[in-house]
């Protein structure tokens, strides 16, 4: 190798080759930083070009998806305001028709248009439309049944037990739609003959309702799209049901979702198929709306009788009564509590052993309006004492005077009717 | 969901409840079973009635004061008639309530013996 050192040749070579190498390398470098210049900016174009496309077919799709919203929830809208009338008219159907052969078949309607306004309801859910009328606030076990009746088997569904939870006016229509879902997947997927079970377990968190069935169950991937589907804030939407299109977990997340309860399918039941189970939060429970069931036919009783055209025959029958159960041995012929459903009422008089009504003496005001109470009914002004005319004083007075007369003439008038007559 | 100035909030809705569910969809009992005029009234001796729907319970309460004509009972309630003689049907089957045919109609009196007590009153008093 040494000897080549001493060979002028290779440094002549080395001499003229250097500046040539040099130059051949310099000029491959920049060529190449300008080839790499140039890979990145097309790399950087093509990025956002990718990124304005996808963007622009999200935006497309949203666009789409929001149309469809739009469309699918106008005319959902005229569907359930129809369903909603339609029940109505049957209501009265079948009061005034509720002797008759006739009374099956309107049943068996209502049924259908029950159904009809869930499906309609369901998917105006999904397209953030109209859930349907307000309700007042019902006891639980009416919300379970009005569910149960949503739903094409109903009669395979079975409540085990009623309790004293009631449900706040705005959740009514959720729960129940929820819960009309979970029993149409629950009948939908088991044998025919087997029987849904729901139980309600008050739990220190609420109460939770529990739906067993006696189904095929689901196994892990169902399990887990199913929890997905009921725990996700942003629903899929309508293109996202999937083809057949599932709508039942898609629209119990949404409601679940935007009223606060959660629902979970990912347990057995003892039957080998689904439990699940609905916990509704304390906020969404109220006491037992019993107040508001009572005025009820007390309302029917005043004027307003003749607004509602089934009920007459509340009237004419409601005169006899006391006849009747006097004549056959009835102990108490008041009418009150027949008409009122109960005792507790604020209004129906307590009887005598006679079987009388029995009235309470009410104080001074049994014999004449109170002060508040005439200034009311005459000027109807309680504190404007000074414009009282001079008849009104006169008859005021001599009201008092009579009062205290008759009040002095029976010194124990407590009662009337006593009850050792 | 639900727009609190929607209009239609307030319009009337119809019962939560509807009465296929109360029925449970069962069919609806025969005519002669109860008549509008069947007299029902509480039992004495009733056994407990907490696992009683409400609807069964209302009509419970409505019966605890004497006999009530079916008619009457159902004027009371705001369930259809045919629906409340199968609840009705139900608890007297279960011991809740008595039943009792209407007032025998005088049909069942012989014309024949009316006719000669009116010929004796003739005879009688001219």
């Amino acid at each position: 190798m040494t000897q080549y050192f001493q060979d002028p040749a290779l440094w002549g070579l080395i001499a003229a080759g250097t500046p040539v190498a040099a130059t051949a390398i310099i000029r491959g470098r920049k060529t190449i930083a300008e080839l790499r210049k140039e890979k990145q900016e097309l790399k950087a174009h093509y990025t956002s070009l990718e990124e304005h496309y996808t963007e622009s077919v999200e935006e497309a799709k949203d666009r789409a998806e929001e149309d469809t919203k739009t469309a699918l929830k106008s005319a959902m809208r005229t569907l359930q305001g129809l369903a909603g009338e339609q029940q109505l008219v049957i209501t009265k159907l079948q009061e005034k028709y509720g002797d008759q052969q006739i009374l099956q078949d309107l049943l068996d309607i209502d049924h259908m248009n029950s159904q009809f306004a869930r499906r309609a309801q369901s998917i105006a859910v999904l397209c953030d439309g109209w859930l349907g009328r307000q309700r007042s606030a019902a006891s639980l076990y009416d919300v379970v049944r009005s569910a149960k009746g949503r739903i094409r088997h109903f009669t395979r569904v079975e409540i085990r037990a009623q309790s004293n939870f009631a449900i706040v006016s705005r959740a009514v229509e959720p729960v129940a739609l929820t819960l009309a879902e979970l029993l149409d997947n629950a009948t939908s997927y088991s044998a025919p003959e087997t029987m849904i079970e729901i139980n309600i377990r008050p739990v220190p968190k609420g109460v939770c309702i529990i739906v067993d069935d006696a189904g095929v169950g689901m196994n892990e991937e169902e399990k887990n799209r199913a929890a997905k589907l009921l725990s996700s804030e942003r629903s899929p939407g309508v293109s996202g049901l999937g083809n057949p299109p599932q709508f039942g977990f898609t629209v119990i997340g949404v409601l679940a979702a935007r009223y606060g309860f959660t629902v979970s399918v990912d347990s057995t039941s003892p039957y080998g198929g689904v439990r699940a189970v609905v916990l509704l939060p304390d906020e969404l429970l109220t006491a037992m709306p019993e107040p508001e069931l009572r005025p009820d036919p007390q309302l029917k009783e005043t004027p307003a009788v003749a607004a509602s055209s089934p009920m007459p025959p509340d009237q004419g029958p409601a005169a006899p009564a006391p006849t009747t159960s006097t004549a056959f041995g009835g102990q108490s012929p008041d009418p009150d509590p027949i008409s009122f459903g109960g005792q507790g009422h604020a209004a129906p008089a307590p009887t005598t052993m006679g079987g009388l009504p029995k009235r309470r003496r009410r104080g001074a005001i049994s014999i004449v309006p109170s002060a508040e109470e005439s200034a009311q009914g005459t000027d109807g002004d309680t504190e404007d004492v000074p414009r009282r005319s001079s008849e009104q004083a006169a008859s005021v007075m001599g009201a008092f005077q009579r009062g205290t007369r008759s009040g002095r003439r029976s010194p124990n008038a407590f009662t009337e009717g006593h009850e050792t007559q | 969901m639900t727009t609190p100035d929607d209009p239609e909030l307030e319009l009337e809705a119809a019962p939560l409840v509807r009465a296929y569910v109360i029925t449970n969809g069962r069919s609806l009992p025969a005519d002669d079973e109860f008549s509008l005029i069947t007299l029902v009234t509480a039992a004495q001796d009733m056994p407990p009635t907490g696992q009683l729907d409400p609807e069964k319970r209302r009509l419970l309460d409505l019966c605890s004061g004497g006999y009530l004509a079916v008619a009457e009972i159902a004027g009371h309630t705001e369930l259809p008639v045919g629906v409340v003689k199968l609840l009705l049907s139900d608890l007297t089957q279960a011991g809740y309530l008595y039943t009792r045919a209407p007032v025998p109609p005088a049909k069942l009196v012989d014309r024949r013996i009316l006719e000669e007590v009116l010929h004796g009153l003739q005879a009688r008093f001219g």
